[in-house]
C-alpha cells in the first residue's frame, strides 16, 4: 500500500516529467511578461500618437504673424481739442486711421473691391490695437507710430504655410492681389512672427487672429473653485457621517448603493438636472459659473464620498481604539486621529475628481455654457464658458484657423490636468503617514 | 483584598453566537489580575466589556452587571469618563501617528487635567519615566513615536494610559508582538504600577501570568473556569481542564 502511494516517491522532483513541467512554467511567464511589455508598448504608441497629433494641429496658435506699420495718429484724429484726456483718446476713431495708414501704404489701390481686399490681409481688430498702444503711451498722439498688428487668420495662414499658392485663384482663400501685398509687406520687413500674446490674454471672438482662451481659463477655474467649495466639504461630511457614525441598517446600505449609482449616471443627466433645477426652478442666471459649478458638483461627489469613504476605511482600527481608550469621544476620536490619516487619499480623490469636472463638457452645454462669450468672465454669475466647451466650440468653427486654436486649447487644458495630477500625487507623498 | 471592579453574569454576544457565558469575576484593586486561556476563549473579549471598547462593534451586545467601584459602567458611568479612568495597552503597540509628546500630552489636554505647556511637559516626563521610558526618548520627543521599536512603542502607549491619570489599566497581551527582552521590561514595569494601579492583563503566556500576576482566571470556551490566587491556580487547581491547560495538554 505504501510503495504505490503517490506521495512516497520521493524522485519526483528530479523526475524528466518534473523538469519538463518546470520548463512550461517558466515559458508561461515569460510569455505573459511579454505580453505585459506589448500592451504598454501599444498603450505608449497610442498615447504618442495621440500627442503628437495633437501638438502638430496646435502649436501654430501658440505664434501669430504681425505687420508693423507706420499709423499717422493725426491730432484731429485722436484729440481734436488737444485735451490730453485719455477718455476722450480712448474714444477715438480708429478705424478710420487704419483706413488711411491702408490707404497711404497702397495708393495705386483705389478700386473699392480691391480695397476690401487689401482691409482684409490685417486683422479686423486692429484697431483696437493701435488704440491700446495710444493708450499706453499717450504722447505718441499728434505723431507717426510704428505699431504692430495682428494679420487676419488668412494672411496669418499664408505665412504658416497653410496656403498652396499653385492652387488657381479662385480656390484660394486668400487671392493673388492680396498675396501680392502681402509679398510686399514682408520683403519689407514689415512681417513678424511673435509668441500669441492674446491667445492668453482675451476671450473668445469670432477672428480667429482675436481669439483667446483667458474666458474659458477663468470660467473654468470659476466653476472648479464653486465645484469645490460646495462637493469637498458636502463630500467629506457625507463620507464621515455613513463610514463613521451612521447605523448600518437597510436605509443606510440604500444611501450607500444610491451614491454608487449616481457615481454612474451619465454626465448629460446631470446638465439637464441642472436646466430643470437651478435654471428653470430657482431661476440661476444662465450661463454662468455658479450654475455650472453646481452641476458638476453634484457630478464630482459620488466621486469624492467614495473615495474618502474608501480612505478612511483604511485607517487601521487599532488608531481608533487607542483615541477611544485614553477617553476621546467618538467625535474627537474621528477628528483628531482618523481624519488627518485619511486626509490625503480624501484629498487624492478630489482633485481626481475636480480633473474630471475640469474635463467636463456635456452637463455645460445643457445648461447654456456653450454661449458665444466674448467677455472674461467677472464673477461667478457672469456669463462665462468653459476650457473643454471652448474646444468644443472652436472645433465647430470652419475657419483653418480655429483647428489650430482648437490644438492649442486642448494642450493648455491638457496642461491644467497634468499640473492637477501632480498635485495630487505631492500631496500624497507630503501627507502620507505611516502607522 | 480591596476589589476595583466586580463583574456578575456577563454575557457577549457578536450577532448571535455567544462568545462568554456568565462570567462572574471580580478583579482587585493595586494588583495584577492575569486572564489565561486557550485562543477564542473570551478573556480579551471579557478585557474589552469593563471599557465598554465592545460598545464600537455594532454586532456584540453585553449584558451583566459589571461595576467599578460599585458603581454601574453601563448606567452610571459616562463611557468617555469611564474610559479615561479605566485606560487601555492593547496587543499591537498604536501610538498615534504624532510625536512622541503629542501622544502622551493628547490625553491629559483631551481632559483638561493639564493646559498649561509647563504642566503637560511635567506630565509627559512623569508619565514616560513610570513607563520606563524616559532615558530613552527625552532627547528626542519631538520625534515621532512611530519611529521607535515595538517594546518602546508599548512602552509609549503604557505611558499614554498612564498620563491621564487613570485607576485602572487594561492590557490586552502587551507582549505577544514583543521580543523576549522588551517583553522582560514591560513586566518589570507592569510589576511596578501594580503599586498604584488596578491591573487586569491578558496573556497567552502562563510563565507570564504566573511571573507577573498575583491572581488568575482561566477562561474557556467562553465560561470561567476558576479563578483564584495565581499561586494556587498554578500550583493547585479545582478543575480538570485548567490542570490540562496549564500542564500543556491543550491551548
Amino acid at each position: 500500500m505504501t510503495d504505490t502511494s503517490i506521495l512516497s516517491k520521493t524522485d519526483y522532483h528530479t523526475s524528466e516529467q518534473a523538469e519538463r513541467l518546470l520548463k512550461k512554467r517558466y515559458r508561461s511567464e515569460a510569455r505573459f511578461i511579454f505580453y505585459g511589455r506589448l500592451a504598454i508598448i501599444c498603450a505608449l504608441l497610442i498615447l504618442v500618437t495621440l500627442l503628437s497629433s495633437i501638438f502638430l494641429q496646435g502649436y501654430t496658435s501658440f505664434y501669430q504673424h504681425m505687420a508693423i506699420l507706420e499709423f499717422d495718429l493725426k491730432q484731429e484724429l485722436v484729440d481734436p481739442q488737444n485735451t490730453g484726456d485719455p477718455e476722450v483718446i480712448a474714444k477715438a476713431d480708429y478705424r478710420t486711421i487704419v483706413n488711411n495708414m491702408l490707404r497711404e501704404k497702397f495708393p495705386d489701390v483705389t478700386v473699392r473691391r480691391d480695397r476690401k481686399a487689401l482691409k482684409d490681409i490685417i486683422s479686423s481688430g486692429s484697431d483696437l490695437f493701435v488704440r491700446s498702444a495710444v493708450m499706453a503711451d499717450l504722447s505718441l498722439v499728434g505723431t507717426r507710430a510704428t505699431i504692430a498688428v495682428p494679420l487676419s487668420d488668412d494672411a496669418d495662414s499664408v505665412f504658416k504655410g497653410f496656403i498652396d499658392r499653385t492652387l488657381p485663384e479662385d480656390e484660394r482663400r486668400v487671392k493673388d492681389n492680396q498675396l501680392g501685398w502681402l509679398d510686399q509687406l514682408s520683403e519689407e520687413g514689415r512681417i513678424e512672427s511673435r509668441f500669441n500674446m492674446t491667445f492668453f490674454q482675451v476671450g473668445d471672438s469670432r477672428e480667429p487672429e482675436l481669439a483667446g482662451i483667458w474666458g474659458a481659463v477663468v470660467g473654468s477655474a470659476l466653476t472648479l473653485v464653486v465645484t469645490l467649495l460646495i462637493s469637498f466639504p458636502l463630500g467629506v461630511a457625507t463620507a464621515i457621517y455613513l463610514e463613521e457614525f451612521a447605523p448600518k441598517n437597510r436605509w443606510t446600505d440604500l444611501i450607500e448603493v444610491n451614491i454608487n449609482n449616481l457615481a454612474a449616471v451619465p454626465s448629460i443627466v446631470f446638465g439637464l438636472l441642472g436646466l430643470a433645477v437651478f435654471l428653470n426652478f430657482f431661476g440661476l442666471p444662465r450661463s454662468a459659473p455658479l450654475v455650472g459649478g453646481l452641476v458638476l458638483a453634484l457630478m464630482t461627489l459620488p466621486t469624492i464620498i467614495i473615495a474618502s469613504r474608501a480612505s478612511l476605511k483604511a485607517v487601521p482600527p487599532s488608531i481608533r481604539e487607542g483615541g477611544l481608550g485614553v477617553g476621546a469621544s467618538h467625535v474627537q476620536t474621528v477628528f483628531h486621529h482618523v481624519l488627518p490619516l485619511a486626509m490625503p487619499g480624501m484629498m487624492t480623490g478630489t482633485i481626481i475628481g475636480m480633473a474630471q469636472a475640469l474635463g467636463e463638457t456635456a452637463p455645460l452645454l445643457m445648461i447654456g455654457m456653450v454661449a458665444f462669450i466674448v467677455d472674461v468672465p467677472t464673477g461667478i454669475t457672469s456669463p462665462a464658458t468653459v476650457l473643454p466647451v471652448q474646444i468644443f466650440i472652436w472645433a465647430d468653427s470652419p475657419e483653418r484657423a480655429f483647428v489650430a486654436k482648437t490644438g492649442g486649447a486642448i494642450m493648455v487644458l491638457l496642461s491644467f490636468l497634468v499640473i492637477m495630477n501632480l498635485i495630487a500625487v505631492m500631496l500624497r507623498r507630503r501627507f502620507e503617514r505611516r502607522w | 483584598m480591596e476589589m476595583k471592579f466586580t463583574t456578575k453574569n456577563v454575557n457577549v454576544y457578536y450577532g448571535d453566537a455567544q462568545a462568554i457565558n456568565n462570567v462572574s469575576l471580580d478583579i482587585p484593586d493595586r494588583a495584577v489580575m492575569a486572564m489565561i486561556g486557550p485562543s477564542g476563549c473570551g478573556k480579551s473579549t471579557y478585557l474589552r466589556c469593563l471599557n465598554r471598547m465592545n460598545d464600537t462593534i455594532p454586532i456584540a451586545r453585553v449584558d451583566g452587571d459589571i461595576r467599578l467601584d460599585g458603581h454601574d459602567i453601563h448606567s452610571e458611568i459616562d463611557v468617555v469618563h469611564l474610559r479615561a479612568r479605566v485606560g487601555m495597552v492593547f496587543q499591537k503597540p498604536n501610538p498615534f501617528p504624532k510625536s512622541i509628546f503629542d501622544n502622551i500630552a493628547y490625553g491629559p489636554k483631551l481632559h483638561g487635567i493639564a493646559t498649561k505647556k509647563s504642566d503637560l511637559e511635567a506630565i509627559v516626563e512623569e508619565s514616560l519615566q513610570k513607563a520606563g521610558l524616559w532615558n530613552e526618548v527625552k532627547d528626542r520627543l519631538g520625534s515621532p513615536g512611530t519611529g521607535l521599536s515595538g517594546g518602546q512603542q508599548q512602552r509609549l502607549c503604557i505611558a499614554r494610559a498612564i498620563a491621564v491619570s487613570p485607576e485602572v489599566i487594561l492590557m490586552d497581551e502587551p507582549c505577544s508582538a514583543l521580543d523576549p527582552i522588551a517583553t522582560a521590561k514591560i513586566e518589570e514595569l507592569i510589576d511596578e504600577l501594580r503599586q498604584n494601579y488596578c491591573i487586569a492583563i491578558v496573556t497567552h503566556s502562563m510563565q507570564q501570568a504566573a511571573r507577573v500576576s498575583q491572581r488568575t482566571a482561566f477562561f474557556h470556551l467562553g465560561d470561567l473556569v476558576e479563578s483564584g490566587p495565581t499561586t494556587e491556580i498554578f500550583t493547585n487547581p479545582k478543575d480538570q481542564r485548567t490542570q490540562d491547560y496549564i500542564t500543556g495538554r491543550f491551548g
